[in-house]
Formats: structure tokens, C-alpha cells, sequence
């Protein structure tokens, strides 16, 4: 269990990115985190990961307060970081540091075999498609076998085509062994072919602003129409969530062009 | 400077770029390199030959080589070359050595970056060959002063080489090393040691290059011996023949110590993505 209780982050700079964040995620939950651009999404992730604690509030994982990387959470971050001196199979056993030999390389070859690039162990990453790097990467951070598994706008920088089929395989290799899942993405067809639930974040400084549950059974088909009332009520929310901080701009050079006016 | 002007292009990805090119381009392509100096040699002795010129100033290849064999015969020039590969060899292991040390510190801690670059900066200004009288002084007329005088010149491409690339490593890649919870040690063995390689490598072949430079300002002051001191010889006793010589075995020592260096590192290399270059 996963509990984010008041998070809260002021960047040094003075930015203050998110603010009284609470939130309970069950082990073996997938919970999507999605906003417009400066609500916090990554801020939080990054939180939840130890890369970047929160300064207020706390992150618990199973009674454990998370300040640092942890063990039992993987980061999936949104280009796939893999190392370009190892050769693949060295990249998905990067985080086998203290194991024996003989089974990292048993875990690394069924990792690899997970995702369909067994016959790639021995390639160089640069010899890899975007799409082929994204898959090494998941495998790379699954291999540790974590609890949680942080994914910050995975596919997000993939063509429409690879993105679909690795959200299938994402749900796929998450059947395995259910770890808890929390994405971060801007794409709402992503959010909701994955999600048990939807977090909806307001930005300026990020807050949740409403929690969506999908209730749609798995796999889900991206062209029914129960997919598509939860879209549009994923989208609304959004909308609204932006609108206010868009009035609220809006608001301010509309009194100046008035001020201007006067003058 | 010529060696390190020139390498990048034809040692730098050995491998991959051979294996890709066809048996046919393997043979043309470093033929196409000499057939400008090969046509100006046979050019040169034609026109010495045909009493078009005395070549007195200017010895034809023929006249070169011959006194090339005479001193290989006598000695000298394994002699000569033995020296000169010596005296750079412990002036470029002090140069790196000085160099690799700060450069890391430098690179890795802010502090020490605030504390030595300022100095460091201002001293690289310095045109390396103006300490020469001081080094004398202090040092003596020997070795120790011309080893100095090439370790000085080896010090400042690397230590920028390797204190910039510590200072440019991918912090996305830090970042990973940070998720899979790497120790400080496991982060500079596992991390920041193969990124920062490739230029480090890089830096090493330059300062190379800087130290075959300063071999001969070394040699040119008060040495018995050496390629540079051949060199001086030739000035001397007029004759371009032993300076040409002399110049040609500058040449082939320094462009194989480079590509030496560069064999070594490609191992630790290859999974570099190199540009072709055709």
C-alpha cells in the first residue's frame, strides 16, 4: 500500500509545484496521473520515486517513509535512459548489481524474452528503435521485481502505432507479477486503456482536482462506447481543471488592456 | 599538431566504419590520401634528377632515404629516437597523471573546480615554451627540465578534456544510476567512468600531439641527443638531408604512439555512435 499524504514541493527556485497532494494506491492498482502541462505530474512521480522528495507532507510505502530511491520501486522515465556502453542484456541486468551470475543472466534472458527482444541481448542500444529501447527499459526496471513502478509519459515521445501496442504490452507484462502501478501521461486514450483510475490534476500549483475510476473490463476496446464516456468525462475534467487557471490568466490582461483603455 | 589534426579522420572508428565500406574502398580510400604526397616526392626527384634543380637546400626522397639507412646503420637514429620517445613518455605519464588527477577533482567537486580553474586558466595563457628559461634555472640544463617542459605541455588538453567531460555527462544517466540506488564509488565505476572515456581519449591523443611538440622546443635547447637534437645538427652542419630525416622520423614515431593510444581505447569504445564518414 501506497500512501501520499499531503504532499507538498517548492522548488529553490521559488516555484511551488504541488500543493496538499493526498492520495491511497493498493498494491496491484494502476492509477493514472494526468493534467495539463505544469500541474505537477513528473514533480509528483519524482516524489513518490525519492529522486525529488516531497518538502511537506510524506510518501509511505508499507509503513516505510520514501526520502530517497527505494528498492522496491522502479522509474520508467519518458526516454528510455539506457545505458549506450552496455550492450542490452547489460542494461536490463543494470540493476542486478549483487546478484550471482548465473542468475542474473537467467533473469535477464526471461526479461528479455518478456518483451520480444531475446534475439537483441547482444546489440548495442543505438541499434535499437525507439520503440525497441522503451521495451529494454521496462524490462530493465521490472527485473528488480519491484512493488511499485513509476512510468513518467513512457510512450510519450513514440508514433501512435508503437505507443498502442506497448500500452497492450505494459498491461500484459504488468499480469505477470500485479505490481502497483502509477502513470503520468498527457495522452487521455492512454490514460484510460490503463487506468483503474484517473487522477485529474490542476496546475499552478499542482492539486488534485478529481478522481475518475474506470470500470471497464480489461482488455478494453478503444472504440466502444463505454470507452468513450469515460473519455469524455476524463476530458471534461481536464477541461475544467485548465479553465479556471485560464480565466484566471486571462483575467489579467484583460483588466490591463481596459486600464490601457482608460489611459 | 598535424598528427592530431589528422587522426580523428582515420583511426577514430576502426571497426565499424572498415567492416561497412566495401574491399574496394578499404584499398582506395587511404590510397586517395597519399597519392598528393607520393606525386609531389616523385615529382621533387624527377626534377633533381633532370638537373632542373640542385636539390642542394631541398634533398630529393632518394637522398633522404639513403641518409636515412646511413644513420639507422650507424645507430643514431635508433639512437636519437629512443631519447626523444623517452623523454616523452615520462613527460606525457607526468602530464597526464597531474592532469587526470585535477581534471577529476575539478570535474567532480564545484569547490575544488572554484578553488584550482581560475589558476589553472590563467597559467594555460601562459605561452608553455616562455617557462623554458625558468625551468633551466630551477631544473638545470637535463632531463628534468625538458621532461617538465612536455609534462607542462601534455597538462592543459587533458585536464580540460576530462574536467569538461565530467562536467557535460548526461545527468539523465546520472539520474538512472540514482534510481537503481548506485553507492558513490559503484556511480563513478558504472557511470561517470565510460561516459566520460570517449573524451578523455580524445583529450589524451591531443595532448599527445602537444607533447611530440614541445619535445623538439626541449630538444633545440641544450640536448646531446635526440631526434630534435638531430635536427639542430643538420641546421648546423648543413645538411637538410639529416633534418628531413630527422622530420620524417618525428612523423611516423608520433602518428604510431597516436594510433596506439587509439587501438587501445577501441575496445572500450566501439559502442560509440560515430558518424560515417565518407
Amino acid at each position: 500500500m501506497l500512501i501520499l499524504e499531503r504532499v507538498g514541493k517548492t522548488y529553490p527556485n521559488g516555484v511551488h509545484a504541488l500543493d496538499g497532494v493526498s492520495l491511497g494506491v493498493a498494491l496491484g492498482e494502476i492509477v493514472v496521473v494526468i493534467g495539463g502541462s505544469g500541474s505537477g505530474k513528473s514533480t509528483l512521480l519524482r516524489a513518490i520515486g525519492g529522486l525529488d522528495p516531497a518538502n511537506e507532507g510524506s510518501v509511505v510505502l508499507d509503513g516505510e517513509r520514501i526520502t530517497a530511491p527505494h528498492e522496491k520501486i522502479g522509474i520508467i522515465f519518458q526516454e528510455p535512459r539506457l545505458l549506450p556502453w552496455l550492450k542490452v542484456a547489460d542494461n536490463v541486468g543494470f540493476g542486478l548489481g549483487g546478484r550471482p551470475k548465473q542468475e542474473r543472466a537467467q533473469r535477464i534472458a526471461a526479461a528479455l524474452k518478456r518483451v520480444g527482444l531475446a534475439d537483441k541481448a547482444r546489440v548495442w542500444p543505438r541499434e535499437l528503435s525507439g520503440g525497441q529501447a522503451q521495451r529494454v527499459a521496462i524490462a530493465r526496471a521490472l527485473v528488480p521485481r519491484p512493488e511499485v513502478l513509476l512510468l513518467d509519459e513512457p510512450f510519450s515521445a513514440l508514433d501512435a502505432f508503437t505507443r498502442a501496442d506497448l500500452q497492450d504490452h505494459l498491461l500484459d507484462l504488468w499480469a505477470d507479477a500485479k505490481p502497483t502501478l502509477i502513470v503520468v501521461t498527457h495522452d487521455v486514450d492512454e490514460a484510460i486503456v490503463l487506468g483503474d483510475r484517473v487522477v485529474v490534476l490542476c496546475p499552478r500549483p499542482g492539486r488534485v482536482f478529481e478522481e475518475i475510476g474506470v470500470d471497464l473490463p480489461r482488455p478494453r476496446d478503444r472504440q466502444s462506447a463505454a470507452f468513450d464516456f469515460v473519455k469524455r468525462r476524463v476530458l471534461t475534467a481536464l477541461d475544467r481543471s485548465l479553465a479556471r487557471t485560464v480565466t484566471d490568466a486571462a483575467a489579467e490582461p484583460k483588466a490591463e488592456a481596459g486600464a490601457a483603455m482608460w489611459w | 599538431m598535424t598528427i592530431v589534426a589528422q587522426s580523428p579522420t582515420d583511426n577514430g572508428t576502426p571497426t565499424h566504419e572498415l567492416a561497412a565500406a566495401s574491399p574496394w574502398s578499404r584499398l582506395t580510400r587511404p590510397a586517395l590520401g597519399l597519392l598528393l604526397p607520393v606525386t609531389l616526392a616523385v615529382g621533387w626527384e624527377f626534377i633533381v634528377r633532370m638537373g632542373w634543380s640542385s636539390g642542394r637546400l631541398m634533398p630529393p626522397p632518394s637522398v633522404v632515404f639513403a641518409t636515412f639507412v646511413d644513420l639507422a646503420k650507424s645507430g643514431e637514429l635508433q639512437r636519437d629516437t629512443l631519447v626523444t620517445l623517452g623523454r616523452v613518455a615520462a613527460g606525457f605519464a607526468c602530464g597526464v597523471a597531474a592532469a587526470t588527477i585535477i581534471g577529476a577533482a575539478a570535474g567532480y567537486s564545484p569547490l575544488v573546480r572554484r578553488l584550482l580553474d581560475p589558476t589553472l586558466q590563467a597559467l594555460r595563457a601562459i605561452p608553455s615554451i616562455a617557462w623554458v628559461p625558468l625551468f633551466i634555472l630551477w631544473l638545470g640544463i637535463f632531463e628534468a627540465s625538458k621532461i617538465t617542459l612536455i609534462a607542462v605541455g601534455v597538462f592543459f588538453p587533458v585536464y580540460l578534456g576530462l574536467m569538461g567531460a565530467i562536467q557535460s555527462v548526461d545527468r539523465k544517466l546520472v539520474e538512472v544510476g540514482r534510481a537503481f540506488r548506485l553507492s558513490d564509488v559503484e556511480m563513478v565505476y558504472r557511470i561517470l567512468l565510460p561516459a566520460v572515456l570517449p573524451a578523455y581519449v580524445l583529450s589524451l591523443r591531443s595532448g599527445l600531439g602537444l607533447g611530440w611538440m614541445f619535445v623538439v622546443a626541449a630538444e633545440f635547447l641544450g640536448a646531446s641527443e635526440g631526434l630534435g637534437y638531430l635536427l639542430i645538427d643538420g641546421q648546423q652542419l648543413g645538411k637538410p638531408a639529416e633534418i628531413v630525416a630527422a622530420i620524417v622520423a618525428f612523423a611516423v614515431v608520433g602518428k604510431v604512439c597516436d594510433w596506439l593510444i587509439a587501438l587501445a581505447a577501441a575496445p572500450f569504445l566501439r559502442w560509440e555512435d560515430v558518424v560515417r564518414q565518407d
